[in-house]
């Protein structure tokens, strides 16, 4: 099976009191970037499903990892690189000429030319939390689609059993490839994903894999491509115009009451909660 | 009831300082891409430190105070280490970071020291205890890879490095331990060219444990007939299940644990008493052969500087974490109001980071953790200098070995010494809090003692500075070194920042010159009584030169790179933090070389003076 998987850089979430605003412009310089952990889930899945989880250096099946960026990206997608994954191609752009929907596109046309059987992302990223491009590159390629995935199992590579968590339990759907996953944070417990490469009784650790040294060092020597937005996208125009940014204001300082009235009485006419 | 201790990590580490020293203020980039280091660049190093700390954090660090509070067993004659480091053993091995800097030969990534040093600090920092079990494996490993025969090194150095079999260094017996020539275990040929040893080694780390199928003891024992002290050892490889060359387990080898220490701290970590040959039935060959007999001290010599400096890395890892988590704590607890509203019972309670002590306490600890790494690894950039420039330009070579040597003893003792001492820094940063469980550093405190202790008490480092490193080359290495510092004194003294700072190390640059005199002149006229009386003094100045030195060259450069950012960008705060370091420690610190230099002149020998009865009447 091939699998294509997109990947975001995010701005490290641990360092959100960093981002700063200025001109009304997100300011990103100095944050640290991370892969947005939705996206590192997807990787996880999709490696699991192309490989068998007793020998995971034999690969029976290739995962090819995507990301639009400037050349730092590279970076994040070498790391997928590390984890296993088997080549990855960098769309050139910035970050504030992008929308859910270009970026939609974009894939749409590089699914054209890869021809994966399974486009697995993460269920959205963490900074702008939009959580569109899974539903549209679906919408776009005329893929069935399931989203949030928790659990997959896979029939003999031909279709799939996606588990889904809702109110009260789960719901199940099957999809036949080729199709549009979007992952969710259970995806990456220890028997998440089966396939047929992998024994049943083979259980995974918990969370996506360690990339281990020899793998960081021979992540270089795998196939690394550019490719201009413009060559994916005639109209890279986006939908979404942004016509500005501020932070939220800071909390005021709170107050002690000393009773029940107090704080009815307050709710009521200061907070007008009531 | 008693509180159950829980795996969670609370190791930190500042990537930020560890890239700033590799790519901003050694410049590693210029030896990157060079023989031996090909395979190594900006990326690789980055994303090793970045995996490797995500590893500390997830694997080894929640074991820490697990391991610490779970120690180790004697159970049917076998040590059991405790049992979650069977899964951190075997995850790491996977992972390869104990093998980053060994030789693509054996298996290893072949990493710049510089790298390894920092990998290092990493899995010691987040569990000292467990990374004692690979670093054996590893050293022993290493000298095997430098002395032993083809087929010993077939045998067992890929198997030690992938962690299949675990390794140590028998030394120390009960009445040998800095007197390692005093050794009494003895290895009697056998018609087959083995020998057979019998002896008694004490306070063996690793000696065994669950965690490898196999240990590799390399044992040092005086073989018949061979001369007294020192020159009659040879090293021994004293497998603890005996193999065939093909490494086929057969039977053990009469290498039994006979007990177990009880320790202040690094108590997840089994030292051992071990016993060679009860039975009679102990089988051990010279490491490299029969040529090698009576070779062991100078095969141990030359690993010894390898395990120091990761005995100074020990120090500088746990010390590390010890202050970032002094650091959450003081940003997080609120006690008492600002001094300027002392008389105001109302005004708004403050965290303990606006207090002036505690903030005296935190910048002490960040200069000294700091300047400690930034000087393990100003030492492994020379190393590293010799492996890229030592096949094609001797002289280059040359100097930077000779500083590698000069700086050894230093690293070691300064960084075990320092690391010890800020963690009880950290200590008192938290108040009552920190003395307790609930927080990790007691337990620092209590691990890192031993540092200052084994592979060489520190003032044995003190008297091979002294004593071997000052003198070694005619004085040439400490020559060079001192150049170092001046030709720096002399770039930066009118710089507008640093420059009051830089010429006060100039004046400490010109006292360690005259006190290294005055220890040769000591020596010459027989006035030896006060050459060890000096020893720790002299190895504390050197190494305070060192650090102040390399601290002002950080902080000229952050002063320049500040100059690029913005107020707001994160790395103005990094940038702002490495001046004030260097400030503090110029300020408060290294003014005390000039001043031990001077008590040095006055060669007061109370301590010699003062007659053994008179210590007290007990
Ligand atoms: C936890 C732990 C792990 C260890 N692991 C190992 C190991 O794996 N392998 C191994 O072989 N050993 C190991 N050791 C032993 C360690 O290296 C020795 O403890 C150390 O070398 C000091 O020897 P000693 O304890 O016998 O002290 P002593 O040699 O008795 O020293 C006692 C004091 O006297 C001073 N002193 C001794 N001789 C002189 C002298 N000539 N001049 C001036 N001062 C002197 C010392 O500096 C020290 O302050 C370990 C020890 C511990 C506690």
């Amino acid at each position: 099976m091939k699998i294509l998987v997109p990947l975001k850089r995010v701005s490290d979430p641990d360092n959100a009191n960093k981002v700063k605003v200025t001109g009304g412009k997100l300011d990103a310089s100095g944050l640290e970037w991370k892969p947005n952990p939705f996206d590192e889930y997807a990787v996880e899945a999709a490696l699991r499903l192309t490989e068998n989880g007793t020998n995971t250096k034999a690969r029976v099946g290739e995962v090819v990892v995507v990301t639009f960026g400037p050349k730092e990206a590279e970076t994040t997608l070498r790391a997928a690189l590390a984890t296993g994954a088997d080549k990855a191609i960098r769309i050139d752009a910035l970050d504030d000429a992008l929308d859910g929907d270009v970026v939609a596109r974009a894939l749409k046309a590089l699914v054209d030319k890869e021809k994966p059987d399974l486009v697995l992302l993460g269920k959205q990223a963490v900074d702008g939390d939009s959580n569109q491009v899974g539903q549209l590159l679906a919408e776009y390629l005329g893929w069935p689609q399931a989203t949030f995935a928790a659990s997959i199992k896979s029939n003999a590579d031909k279709a799939l059993i996606v588990s889904r968590e809702v109110d009260g339990g789960a719901l199940n759907l099957k999809l036949t490839l080729p199709a549009v996953v979007s992952v969710d944070l259970r995806i990456v417990a220890p028997k998440s994903v089966t396939s047929i490469h992998t024994p049943a009784t083979h259980t995974y650790p918990d969370g996506v894999r360690f990339a281990a040294l020899m793998a960081i060092m021979a992540a270089k020597k795998k196939p690394m491509t550019e490719v201009k937005l413009a060559d994916l996208v005639t109209d890279a125009a986006t939908k979404i115009k942004y016509t500005g940014f501020e932070l939220p204001p800071s909390r005021k300082a709170g107050i002690k009451v000393k009773t029940v009235a107090e704080l009815v009485e307050k709710l009521k006419n200061e907070a007008k909660a009531l | 009831m008693e509180k159950p201790v829980q795996a969670i990590n609370r190791y930190k580490a500042d990537l930020r300082d560890f890239n700033f020293l590799l790519f901003e203020q050694f410049k590693l980039q210029d030896l990157c891409g060079k023989a031996p280091f090909e395979a190594w660049g900006e990326e690789e190093i980055r994303s090793s430190l970045t995996e490797c700390y995500r590893f500390a954090r997830e694997v080894t660090g929640p074991l820490n105070a697990i391991g610490d509070a779970t120690g180790c067993k004697i159970e049917n004659g076998r040590v059991i280490a405790p049992r979650q480091f069977e899964d951190a053993w075997k995850k790491l091995y996977e992972a390869g970071w104990i093998s980053i800097g060994v030789s693509p030969d054996h298996g290893g990534a072949g990493a710049p020291l510089s790298v390894a040093v920092l990998t290092l600090e990493l899995l010691a920092g987040s569990n000292a205890a467990f990374a004692m079990y690979p670093g054996l494996a590893h050293g022993a490993g290493e000298v095997i890879a430098a002395f032993g025969t083809e087929e010993q090194q077939h045998l067992f150095c890929e198997r030690m490095f992938a962690g299949k079999w675990g390794g140590t260094m028998c030394l120390t017996e009960p009445h040998a331990g800095t007197d390692v020539g005093s050794a009494k275990t003895t290895a009697k040929k056998n018609a087959d060219g083995s020998y057979n040893i019998t002896g008694t080694k004490i306070f063996i780390t690793g000696g065994d444990h669950q965690l490898a199928e196999n240990i590799i003891h390399l044992v040092l024992a005086r073989v018949e007939g061979a001369p007294p002290g020192t020159k009659g050892l040879t090293l021994f490889i004293v497998p603890s299940v005996r193999t065939s060359p093909d490494g086929t387990l057969g039977e053990r080898n009469d290498a039994n644990v006979a007990s177990i220490e009880h320790k202040m701290g690094i108590n997840g970590s089994a030292t051992c008493v071990l016993n060679f040959g009860e039975n009679g039935k102990c089988i051990g060959w010279p490491v490299g052969g029969e040529e090698k007999l009576n070779q062991g001290m100078p095969q141990m010599f030359r690993m010894m500087n390898g395990a120091r400096i990761a005995v100074g890395v020990q120090g500088v890892a746990v010390a590390s974490s010890a202050y970032l988590n002094a650091l959450e704590y003081a940003r997080e607890r609120k006690q008492g109001s600002s001094i300027t509203h002392w008389k105001d019972a109302s005004a708004p309670r403050v965290p303990i980071i606006d207090h002036a002590d505690v903030r005296r306490m935190l910048l002490d600890m960040k200069c000294r953790v700091e300047g400690i790494r930034a000087l393990a690894v100003k030492l492994a950039f020379h190393r590293d200098a010799v492996s890229v420039y030592g096949a094609t330009d001797e002289k280059v070579a040359v100097y930077h070995q000779g500083q590698v040597d000069l700086l050894v003893p230093l690293v070691k003792a300064y960084g075990s010494d320092q690391g010890f001492r800020v963690c009880e820094t950290a200590i008192q940063t938290y108040g009552g809090a920190g003395y307790t469980r609930d927080y990790p550093v007691e337990q620092y405190c209590r691990d890192a003692k031993i540092f200052s202790i084994y592979e060489g008490t520190n003032h044995i480092q003190a008297m091979d500075l002294v004593g071997r490193k000052l003198g070694q080359a005619g004085g040439a290495n400490l020559q060079s070194f001192l150049g170092d510092v001046s030709k720096f004194v002399a770039a930066q003294s009118s710089h507008p920042v640093l420059g009051d700072a830089v010429k006060r190390l100039g004046k400490a640059q010109e006292q360690v010159g005259a006190t290294a005199m005055r220890m040769l002149m000591w020596f010459q006229s027989g006035n030896l009584g006060m050459v060890p009386l000096s020893a720790n003094r002299v190895l504390e100045m050197m190494s305070e030169l060192t650090v102040a030195w390399l601290l002002l060259d950080a902080a000229v450069i952050a002063e320049e790179e500040k100059k690029k950012v913005d107020a707001g960008h994160p790395d103005f705060a990094f940038y702002s933090g490495k001046t004030q370091a260097a400030l503090y420690y110029a300020r408060n610190v290294l003014p005390g070389v000039e001043f031990k230099g001077k008590l040095l002149e006055e060669e007061d020998k109370s301590p010699l003076d003062i007659p053994n009865e008179a210590f007290a009447t007990v």
